[in-house]
């Protein structure tokens, strides 16, 4: 028991210390959004201007929309197609597994610059006309490699026999998988999730050449504002945490209340 | 979870609509679509590179919706429009114009329908770049230059040795340099008295010993945006700055001062222009004639801090709220002063000689 | 079982398009020199031995691996016992401190590393709480560790949700046998726990090498433009040049050497026990 206490002191020394390095410079910018000065490091005393400018910017609110929709759906279809593409790999043969392997790396490898690049040419060569749905294809394309680079390893490290075996109990292809398969690689499945959403989320360049027709990412807005750089895009990745923090808190509560409620019923 | 998403997300597009609730149109975008043929302007333009209202006020005003796009170099704004990307109107820099136009991706403008053009100063009219501005109407302006701060460099030094203080020890250590070919080469060719549009094999030579020089002697830092919160928190003492950047500073840190070189420097100018593309080149007139008018010229160049580009504006504001900042206003009608010129083979190596520079150790 | 295998085949039509084809577009330019149009194309390796004639090209080249090498070090050394820390937790703990480490990485790059410049800088806030303690200002900005600090910060949630992952529903039973049979904590972790969570520290290394070696943003905020590295290179032909075939012709040369270092990477990974076999 003892050695359990002073292992989880050790736990809770360096979680604290991650949480001050993850934390300290997310502080600090929304401490600049409340900035009087143009500067992002220099503080000039506290105003709420970048959030008027924030708020009556159409261009900037629509970006966080943009974002998050564009972010959601491509997490949403490259964590299905990662995930169902890693279970076909890990049963293919080895030759064709090395060669997808390889393939599937070069969006990760790749320069993005080399990506985006690559991408307007061959949308331009098709004739799409760039906007919502070049910039969802583009994010769907670079999201799922990572998906497949997380969830892989996990179906590797798994007992081949557990799926033979629910198909030799009579379980349909399709039980085996969602029952007994996607359980076990959970996991991977979500932390593939959580890169794709993260580099979804982030994503300057591609978004950049793929885009169109008005159709700004939260990124682009901030890249693009370059020499005249202003709190605003604090301000505006102030509004971002918020809206995750609550979010996250209504997902996290809600269960539970509706434990507390349960109980007391 | 997906309710909360859902929630998640109409309550994000509910907070974005807000904006266009506010103000009651007077002219429809029926009205729009029946004079223009279309109530959609595409622009695309530098970011944060315009007055906080000026797309509101248009919208409003005329009944359109603006759809917005932003770039951060003329280089990238090409390669989007050379893709087949149709916009209505543009802002890029000088030399970029002279591409445009060389390459027949810009139209000519009707100035019948450019009434406000008489409200630009004459000094930046009809520039090399675009004799008659034929297809170009300036937009914002300005040169290159030295800013420094006073209390640590004396500013008879930075006059009599102008950009050769980059390379004087003395300031070792606490020097920014713009990290861009075409700047850091325009003030190597200007410090030896060459044209910063030179072509000749000794001249450039001579420039890139220069920059290497100044690498190896004075620890730069080499930066781009980063100059302008760099300055205003004083990290370091000189840098050769865009004047209109030099202005935010100065408004910023009263301890920085600004000096134009007498060697000359780069007078640069950007300036909208209709793409050949142009889906709606009727607006896309209405709009660069609305950006000409006093109150949105002031509205850009007060929150921007450019030089504008119409006369009665640049002399309220160098007179005005910028009375007592010595860059706002750029130096016009000096000989040693030059635009740069379009020059595809020389660009790629200045770009290459940049990196070499900066990549020596 | 083959009841599977089918599924591939979808995404590498989805590969082939959406990434195969794009990159040979590509990879046409670095074999071709200057008419961009189809009709006069020439094919010529001169990209290629500009190149590797000129010894700055190649300097920048070692510098960005040895930097990206540095980097994914690091986030090995110091995302395992983070990963390690956060799987002592309940389901509903991990649950948290995963999205506790990935929230930063939402908040927009360029903002980030913004704050990072505001942090380091000479009279920045680490400085200012040095001074508190009369500790002289040390300088950090521009050099070599904020770089690779801004790295780490950047691309560590990877490494760390990757290797969680890996320990996160680890097989209990066996940590538990070893323990029966008498082996120590540390041995248990080192022959058991520690190998079996390899094929997520491989593809922790995968997330994190890969991105790093190519990135620019970071060092060129964080230092000072000094540190030119390829990716800054390679972003400065496509875009302030306009050389496609110069630019990729060097993200090829960049692509050739990473698919060799991942294939040595791949030879320990085949046999993911190899390192923790017992005598």
């Amino acid at each position: 028991m003892s050695v359990e206490k002073k292992h989880s002191i050790w736990a809770k020394i360096i979680l604290c210390l991650t949480a001050i390095f993850f934390y300290l410079p997310i502080v600090y910018i929304i401490f600049f959004s409340f900035n009087e000065s143009r500067s992002l490091t220099h503080f000039g005393g506290f105003s709420l201007r970048w959030y008027e400018k924030l708020f009556s910017d159409n261009t900037m609110m629509e970006s966080i929309v943009y974002t998050i929709v564009i972010a959601v759906l491509a997490t949403i279809i490259s964590t299905i197609v990662g995930t169902l593409a890693a279970i076909g790999l890990s049963r293919s043969r080895r030759v064709l597994r090395n060669v997808v392997e390889q393939v599937n790396n070069l969006p990760i490898m790749n320069p993005e610059i080399v990506t985006a690049i690559g991408l307007l040419m061959f949308f331009s060569a098709l004739g799409l006309h760039k906007g919502f749905t070049t910039l969802l294809l583009a994010h769907v394309m670079f999201c799922t490699p990572y998906v497949i680079l997380s969830v892989s390893p996990k179906l590797r490290s798994l007992d081949p026999n557990l799926a033979d075996a629910a198909l030799d109990l009579g379980a349909t292809p399709m039980q085996a998988l969602i029952r007994v398969i996607v359980p076990q690689i959970m996991p991977g499945i979500v932390s593939g999730a959580l890169i794709a959403f993260t580099m979804s989320f982030d994503d300057f360049i591609i978004s950049y050449f793929v885009t169109g027709n008005g159709v700004n990412n939260i990124s682009i807005l901030v890249y693009t504002m370059s020499k005249r750089i202003n709190p605003s895009i604090n301000a505006l990745s102030t509004l971002v945490i918020a809206l995750i923090t609550v979010v996250l808190l209504i997902v996290n509560l809600l269960p539970m209340i509706k434990e507390k409620r349960r109980k007391k019923v | 979870m997906k309710k909360f998403m859902a929630m998640f997300l109409a309550s994000t597009l509910l907070l974005a609509g807000c904006g266009n609730e506010s103000g009651e149109n007077a002219v429809t975008s029926a009205d729009a679509v029946e004079k223009y043929g279309s109530d959609t302007l595409k622009l695309y333009n530098w970011g944060e590179y315009m007055g906080e209202n000026l797309i509101s006020d248009f919208e409003k005003q005329f009944g359109v919706k603006v759809n917005v796009e932003y770039f951060d170099s003329n280089e990238a704004m090409y390669t989007k429009l050379q893709s087949g990307e149709a916009y209505d109107v543009l802002v890029p820099s000088d030399y970029m114009i002279e591409r445009l136009k060389a390459e027949n991706m810009l139209q000519p403008l009707d100035h019948a329908l450019l009434p406000n053009m008489s409200n630009l100063v004459k000094g930046i009219q009809s520039l090399p770049y675009d004799e008659g501005n034929q297809y170009s109407v300036p937009y914002f302006w300005g040169s290159v230059g030295i800013v420094y701060n006073h209390n640590n460099v004396d500013p008879d030094v930075v006059e009599e040795q102008g950009y050769e203080i980059l390379r004087n020890t003395d300031y070792k250590g606490k020097i920014y340099i713009y990290d861009s070919e075409r700047d850091s080469f325009m003030m190597a060719l200007k410090a030896l008295g060459y044209s910063m549009n030179t072509e000749d094999e000794k001249e450039i030579q001579q420039a890139y010993e220069w920059l290497l020089d100044m690498n190896n002697t004075m620890e730069p830092v080499y930066v781009t945006d980063e100059v302008i919160d760099g300055m205003i928190t004083g990290t370091k003492d000189i840098a050769v700055v865009y004047s209109g950047d030099a202005t935010n500073i100065l408004a910023e840190n009263p301890d920085m001062s600004f000096w134009m070189p007498e060697e000359g420097t780069n007078l640069w100018s950007d300036a909208m222009v209709i793409p050949a593309n142009a889906p709606n080149a009727k607006l896309a007139h209405e709009f660069i004639n609305y950006v000409l008018t006093d109150e949105a010229s002031m509205g850009n160049s007060e929150y921007v801090g450019y030089a504008s580009s119409n006369q009665a504006v640049l002399d309220e504001l160098s007179n005005g709220i910028f009375a007592e900042n010595e860059a706002y206003l750029p130096r016009m009608d000096y000989e040693k002063d030059e635009v740069f010129v379009d020059n595809q083979t020389l660009k790629k190596k200045l770009a290459e000689l940049w990196i070499k520079v900066k990549a020596t150790k | 079982m083959r009841q599977f295998r089918s599924m591939i085949y979808p995404y590498i039509v989805w590969l082939a398009v959406m990434v195969v084809v794009p990159m040979l577009m590509i990879l046409l330019y670095a074999f071709t020199k200057e008419g961009n149009d189809v009709a006069s194309i020439k094919f010529s390796l001169e990209n290629f031995t500009r190149f590797f004639h000129d010894a700055v090209f190649i300097d920048v080249l070692k510098r960005s691996l040895i930097i990206a090498v540095a980097t994914t070090v690091l986030c090995v050394i110091l995302g395992y016992p983070i990963a390690y820390a956060i799987a002592t937790h309940s389901e509903r703990g991990r649950m948290f401190w995963i999205l506790m480490i990935t929230l930063p990485t939402w908040i927009n790059m360029l903002v980030r590393t913004y704050a990072w410049v505001g942090i380091l800088q000479d009279d920045g806030l680490f400085n200012r709480i040095l001074g508190l303690f009369g500790i002289e200002p040390i300088k950090l900005m521009y050099t070599t560790f904020a770089v690779v600090l801004g790295m780490v910060y950047n691309f560590i949630p990877f490494m760390i949700l990757q290797i969680h992952t890996s320990l996160a529903k680890m097989d209990k039973s066996l940590i538990d046998a070893a323990g029966d049979l008498g082996a120590n904590r540390f041995q248990t972790f080192w022959r058991i726990t520690f190998p079996l969570s390899l094929p997520g520290v491989l593809s922790g290394i995968t997330l994190v090498f890969l991105p790093a070696v190519s990135s620019f943003f970071i060092p060129k905020l964080l230092g000072g433009g000094q540190y030119v590295l390829i990716g800054n290179v390679i972003e400065t032909q496509f875009i302030t040049s306009g050389d496609w075939n110069f630019g990729s012709a060097i993200s090829l040369i960049m692509a050739i050497i990473i698919i060799l270092s991942m294939y040595l990477t791949r030879k320990v990974d085949t046999d993911p026990t190899a390192n923790g076999r017992g005598e």
